[in-house]
This record gives C-alpha cells, sequence and structure tokens, in this order.
C-alpha cells in the first residue's frame, strides 16, 4: 500500500497552486464577479497548466492530475468551470443538475452545455442570465427540456468526484487561513492560538480534513479498477464527506476570523461564497445520503465485512 | 498510489477468520466478563496463535515473533479487535512491553520475558497511572526509596486493567524527587506476586478486570528490574507507548457490529426510519475515513515527518466508536439496555455502548491526542 500521491502529481500541483496564485487567488475571483474578461484569464491559466490536453475519461494518470488541478482550483476560488469543460461532450461542458430547479454555474460562459442529473438523464438546457448572487455569484438558473438520452454513469460519478477534490482545495485554503489568523492575532496579550478552545477548534478541523484528503485519494485511485457500481457509491460518498466537512470547516473558519471572515477582503468570504454551488448543488448532503441507502445492503458501500459486488452485466 | 494491502495480508485476514470461528464461541464479547470460560478461551486462542507465530506477530523472529510486515499487522489489529479482542490481555504485552524490552531491556530481561510474552504465556500490566496523576504521568507520586542494592516502593497505582490476572507489571515510581520533571522516573518489572502488592478491582460500567487499584506498601524491586537507566523512566515511558500510537482498529469492530446487525436485521433493516438508515450510511463514511487515516498513520510510523498523523487516526476512530454505539442503540430502540446472551447479537451492542464510552479515554484521552494535532498545526502556543 502506498497512500501518497507519486511525486511527479504532487510537483504538477505545486505548478498549478503557484500558476493559479499568479493569476490572482480568491481576490481575483472575487473582481471576476464585475470583470468580465478575468474568467477568459482564468481559462488561460487553465491551458497553461495543460489542462484542456486531460483525458480524463481513459488515463488514470490523467484523471489523477485533473483532481490535484481541481484542488488547486478550488484553493484560488478559480472563477471557471474546469470539471465541466474536462467532462465536455462534443464540445459541450457537462453540468450536473436537480431537474427540480436547474442552475449552472458559469452556465453564462460562451459555449455550448448539456445538463445531467445524477442518474444520467440528460437534458438539454437553455440559461438566463446570471443572479450575481452573493452565494454562487456565477450561478445561472435553467431551463430543462427532454429528457434527452443518458450521459455514462462513470462521466456523473468523475464529475462528483473532481468536484470534491475541489472542495478539498478550498478548505485546505481555508484553514490555512485561519491557521495564520490565529497564530498572528493578539487578544488579552496573546495571540489567539494560545487559548486552548481555538487550539481544539483548529485540531477538529485540521482532523476533518486530513480525513477528506485521505477519502479523496483514496476514491480516486480505485475509479478505474472497482466495479461501477461500487464506483458510483465511492463518489457519492466521497461528495457527501467533502459537503459534510465543508460545513464544519468554513463555521470554523468564520468563527475563529471574527467579523474579518464576512468581509470580501478576507478570502475566506469568497472561498465561501464561491464554493457554495459545490457544496449544496446538485443536491444536499441530506439527499447524497438518502440515495446511498440500498448501497448499505447491497455492499456497493463497501466496509471491511462486505460480500464483493459483481460486476453489472453489461 | 494503490490501497492493496498486499496478498500476503489478504490471506493473512482469511486465516484469522477461519481460526476465529473454529476456535472462538458464538458471542464471545472478550476476556472482560463475568464468565470465567471466556478467558479461558483466551487462554487457549492465544496458545494457538502462538504456534502460528501470529501473536507476537510484529516481533523479529529472534525473539519468538513472526516478522509480519506493517500491513499483515495492520490486519491482526482490525481482525483481532473486530472479533472482541480474542487475544484478551495479551494486548499489552505484545504491543508495547515486549517492543520496550527489546529496545531497552538488558540481555537477562530480554531472555527472561520475550518468549514467555511470545508464546502467551504470561499477562502483564501497567502500573502507571495514580490517583494524582493520570494524564499528567510526571507527576506521579509513588516512592521507591533505596534500600541496599535496590529499591523499596510505596504508592497506590489506580485503572490498572488486568491486575488482579497479571504476572508481571510494568511498575513507575519516582527514585529521585528533587531531580527535574523528566529525570524523576524509573521503571521496573516487578512480579505481581511480590509480597507488598495488592490488588482491590474497582467495580465499573466497563465490566471485571478493566480498572483495579494497586496497593504498594515498602515493595522491594532489585537494580536489575529497572527497565533502561535509572531516572530515565519517563523517556522509556513515552518512546514505549509510542509503539503502539497507531493504536486500537476500533474502526473495524464498529465495521463488524453494522455488519452483524444488517444481516439480524435482514429485510427489517429496510423498514428502519428513513432517519436512522442515513445516519447509517453517514457511520459507514465516517468510519471508511477512520480507516484511511490509520493506514496513513502506518504507512508513515516509521516516518520522522509523520507528525500528527497517528493522533488524527486515534480522533477520527475513537469518536466514530461512540457515534457507532449511539447509533446502534438507537436502532435497538427499547431493547437496546438489554445484555447477556439473550440479548440481540448476544450482548455485544450494550458491551460496545459501555466500553465507546471509555475509547476517548483511554491509551491517550481525545484531549491529548487534539493538543498533539494542534501542535502539529499551530506550534508550541499555549
Amino acid at each position: 500500500m502506498n497512500t501518497a500521491l507519486p511525486e511527479d502529481i504532487t510537483e504538477f500541483a505545486a505548478v498549478a497552486a503557484k500558476r493559479l496564485a499568479r493569476f490572482g487567488g480568491p481576490q481575483a475571483a472575487l473582481r471576476a464577479e464585475t470583470e468580465e474578461h478575468l474568467r477568459d484569464e482564468a481559462r488561460s491559466a487553465l491551458a497553461d497548466l495543460g489542462a484542456f490536453d486531460l483525458d480524463v475519461r481513459s488515463s488514470g494518470d490523467d484523471l489523477l492530475a485533473a483532481a490535484v488541478l481541481c484542488q488547486a482550483a478550488g484553493a484560488a476560488a478559480l472563477p471557471y468551470p474546469l470539471a465541466e469543460e474536462l467532462l465536455a461532450i462534443d464540445g459541450a461542458r457537462l453540468a450536473l443538475v436537480n431537474p427540480e430547479a436547474p442552475r449552472i454555474d458559469h452556465g453564462d460562459l460562451a459555449g455550448e452545455w448539456i445538463a445531467a442529473d445524477l442518474d444520467g438523464t440528460r437534458y438539454h438546457v437553455q440559461l438566463s442570465s446570471r443572479t450575481s448572487a452573493k452565494l454562487g455569484p456565477f450561478l445561472v438558473p435553467a431551463t430543462l427540456t427532454g429528457p434527452d438520452g443518458t450521459v455514462p454513469a462513470a462521466d456523473v460519478d468523475t464529475h462528483l468526484t473532481l468536484g470534491s477534490w475541489r472542495i478539498l482545495g478550498a478548505l485546505q485554503h481555508a484553514l490555512e487561513i485561519t491557521r495564520q489568523h490565529v497564530t498572528a492575532r493578539m487578544q488579552f496579550g496573546k495571540p489567539l492560538a494560545e487559548f486552548q478552545a481555538v487550539r481544539f477548534t483548529i485540531a477538529d478541523a485540521s482532523v476533518a480534513v486530513r480525513g477528506l484528503f485521505e477519502l479523496a485519494k483514496f476514491t480516486i485511485s480505485r475509479t478505474e479498477s472497482t466495479a461501477a457500481q461500487v464506483r458510483s457509491a465511492d463518489a457519492l460518498v466521497l461528495r457527501l464527506k467533502a459537503a459534510d466537512t465543508a460545513r464544519q470547516v468554513l463555521r470554523t473558519a468564520h468563527q475563529l476570523l471574527g467579523a474579518l471572515g464576512f468581509c470580501d477582503e478576507s478570502d475566506v468570504s469568497v472561498l465561501d461564497r464561491h464554493t457554495q454551488p459545490l457544496i449544496r448543488l446538485p443536491v444536499s448532503s441530506e439527499m447524497l445520503a438518502l440515495r446511498l441507502i440500498p448501497g448499505v445492503r447491497g455492499g456497493q458501500l463497501e466496509t471491511l465485512f462486505s460480500e464483493p459486488v459483481a460486476a453489472e452485466p453489461v | 498510489m494503490d490501497y492493496d494491502l498486499g496478498a500476503d495480508a489478504v490471506e493473512l485476514r482469511k486465516r484469522l477468520r477461519e481460526l476465529i470461528s473454529a476456535h472462538i464461541p458464538e458471542g464471545f464479547l472478550g476476556a472482560c466478563t463475568d464468565d470465567p470460560r471466556d478467558l479461558a478461551t483466551t487462554e487457549s486462542f492465544c496458545k494457538l496463535l502462538a504456534s502460528d507465530g501470529l501473536l507476537a506477530l510484529a516481533w523479529p523472529k529472534e525473539h519468538g515473533g513472526g516478522g509480519g510486515s506493517i500491513w499483515q499487522q495492520t490486519v491482526l489489529r482490525e481482525e483481532m479487535w473486530a472479533h472482541h479482542e480474542p487475544r484478551g490481555a495479551q494486548y499489552m504485552g505484545i504491543n508495547w512491553v515486549g517492543p520496550a524490552l527489546m529496545r531497552y531491556g538488558t540481555a537477562e530481561q530480554k531472555a527472561r520475558h520475550l518468549s514467555a510474552i511470545a508464546s502467551g504465556e504470561v499477562i502483564w500490566c501497567q502500573g502507571f497511572s495514580e490517583p494524582e496523576a493520570g494524564t499528567d504521568l510526571a507527576s506521579l507520586r509513588t516512592r521507591a526509596v533505596p534500600d541496599g542494592d535496590g529499591w523499596r516502593v510505596t504508592g497506590q497505582k489506580v485503572w490498572t486493567s488486568y491486575a488482579q490476572m497479571a504476572s508481571w507489571c510494568v511498575l513507575a515510581a519516582c527514585t529521585d524527587p528533587n531531580a527535574p520533571k523528566p529525570k524523576r522516573l524509573s521503571l521496573f518489572l516487578v512480579p505481581m506476586d511480590r509480597p507488598g502488592i495488592t490488588v482491590r478491582p474497582i467495580r465499573s460500567m466497563l465490566g471485571p478486570h478493566h480498572l483495579n487499584e494497586v496497593f504498594l506498601d515498602g515493595v522491594e524491586v532489585f537494580a536489575d528490574e529497572v527497565l533502561g537507566e535509572v531516572g530515565d523512566g519517563w523517556r522509556v515511558m513515552r518512546e514505549a507507548l509510542a509503539f503502539e500510537r497507531v493504536g486500537i482498529a476500533r474502526y473495524a469492530r464498529c465495521e463488524s457490529l453494522l455488519d452483524r446487525m444488517q444481516t439480524e436485521l435482514g429485510e427489517d433493516w429496510d423498514r428502519l426510519p428513513e432517519s436512522i438508515r442515513a445516519r447509517w450510511v453517514r457511520a459507514l463514511i465516517d468510519l471508511r475515513v477512520a480507516r484511511l487515516l490509520a493506514y496513513r498513520a502506518v504507512s508513515l510510523q516509521h516516518d520522522p515527518s509523520a507528525g500528527a498523523a497517528a493522533s488524527a487516526a486515534r480522533i477520527a476512530t475513537t469518536t466514530c466508536d461512540q457515534q457507532v454505539a449511539e447509533l446502534l442503540f438507537d436502532v435497538l430502540g427499547p431493547s437496546a439496555l438489554d445484555s447477556g446472551t439473550s440479548a440481540r447479537l448476544h450482548g455485544a451492542v450494550e458491551d460496545h455502548w459501555r466500553y465507546a464510552q471509555a475509547a476517548t479515554v483511554a491509551s491517550g484521552t481525545i484531549e491529548v491526542q487534539r493538543m498533539l494535532v494542534a501542535r502539529e498545526a499551530l506550534g508550541d502556543h499555549g
């Protein structure tokens, strides 16, 4: 067993983080809410990194590279639909939606879109205009027509997985900002980091983020090797854990940063607002849990004691 | 990056499940019960494991061990804990007394104790905690006063698991009260039948044998019974406890209990309230995360950059223990408090709930683990 990311992937992740920091990080994402050209520049940054040469459907190495790229994009709150474009079908970006209330992040960008729900049902999309909401400022309400066939289950799984890596990156960055803040911020004559309540809160958030990172690595490592039904359950498991961890860690970040964390000049505010679509859509973590219930008795939600799941007949 | 435990570890899991199925009676809940047959079961099972080189799997072969890989050791931890630790009270001797002897023991001490531990013939207890020194072990008050070639030890130990059944004790005592705190303590390897030692069991919700008081009244100890150097006990203790810093594979019992309960319920599982089934899903996810954090800690156990990986794993797995205990109680509803062999799963749920209350206390409290994680994240503030 080797639970570490391969060295070349770690190096690529570092290069990606550096390039996206040069793009401007979360503060560039904030400006992109009003400056249209910045989303084109975000795409250029991704192109510089070779993002659009990655074949996430047929190469495990490329999928892993895409995962750490999504992680870096999450840390930067990069204002671009990376996973959606990596999973494009016939040139149309793929969005995961809830048909009851379809919304597409960055749906106003030029180009075609295809929508699919978690069952893989495919829809035509009609997009309206951005609502410029505080939470999810690039969300665009959509109207679906169809259904119009299906998209491969593997695409839905990869979408959920890459989105989870993006949440992971956002949470790692939010925790690091919080760590730096409590170390530097003096109250009652000493750094916040000297108060045990603060230390324990950081410890709990740190364990949560570590756990999510381990789960994210595990999930992506066996995408190619596991039975399709188990892979789908794995993707739901990861997305559910990512959403739950996000709620805990972003709450921690806000609490420990105090009023500063609500200000857009703090990256925590931007990370929180811009990551909300991934945390809440296409469905809530409660709905994800409900979708996983049949996998308990069916064995798709694997444990040390579950029987191997037979491959689905083709 | 791969999560394959390896063919030898997978094979070991199969072998252990076969041995357990063949030799551990249905409804076995560990050595610490009111039924003396359970203790006898662990004693015979330990000898069986020892004969296969599986009891001291992690130890080098020269000391009677099995020379197993870290992933075989992981599988052994998982399978033993999942099946209510049929090694019983041997856990302590195997997991840290033996490794500490290998590192700090004299040739005579190694010869005397290691093969006995590896063959499952002796039970050890750990005389560390005192009424005034629990987590803060460096403050313990039991005194060892020089007397001839050795010392006379007087004081009181508490919470000492297996003290009633143990034949040996690793006893921590203060040999120099005027030395700086880290240099005050020494460790002694003392037979429990030595005059002056009195054991008094403490009734507790955990069950018999878990908690005892040990009174030491002028107990004679000798120079050749010191483990490591005189005055170096604190360092030896800390390093010895680090041998088992990955800790108990609590997630494995939780996964096993959920699996057994699901089988027991059959189609009734589908009729559980949706809120319970959703909690079940979340528990399985949290257990997977705890297992992966444990695997990460295992893979880093010889890496100085491991930092707080083991503490993170412990926090995750001990909190899962309590989460699953509450979940299973809510599944059982009005029959949750039933115990004994006539209860659901032979009382395993009630047993688990009681024991899970100690998960965040035993072997280093969750507060200490949080301190270690925070120290890595924030430095030494506070």
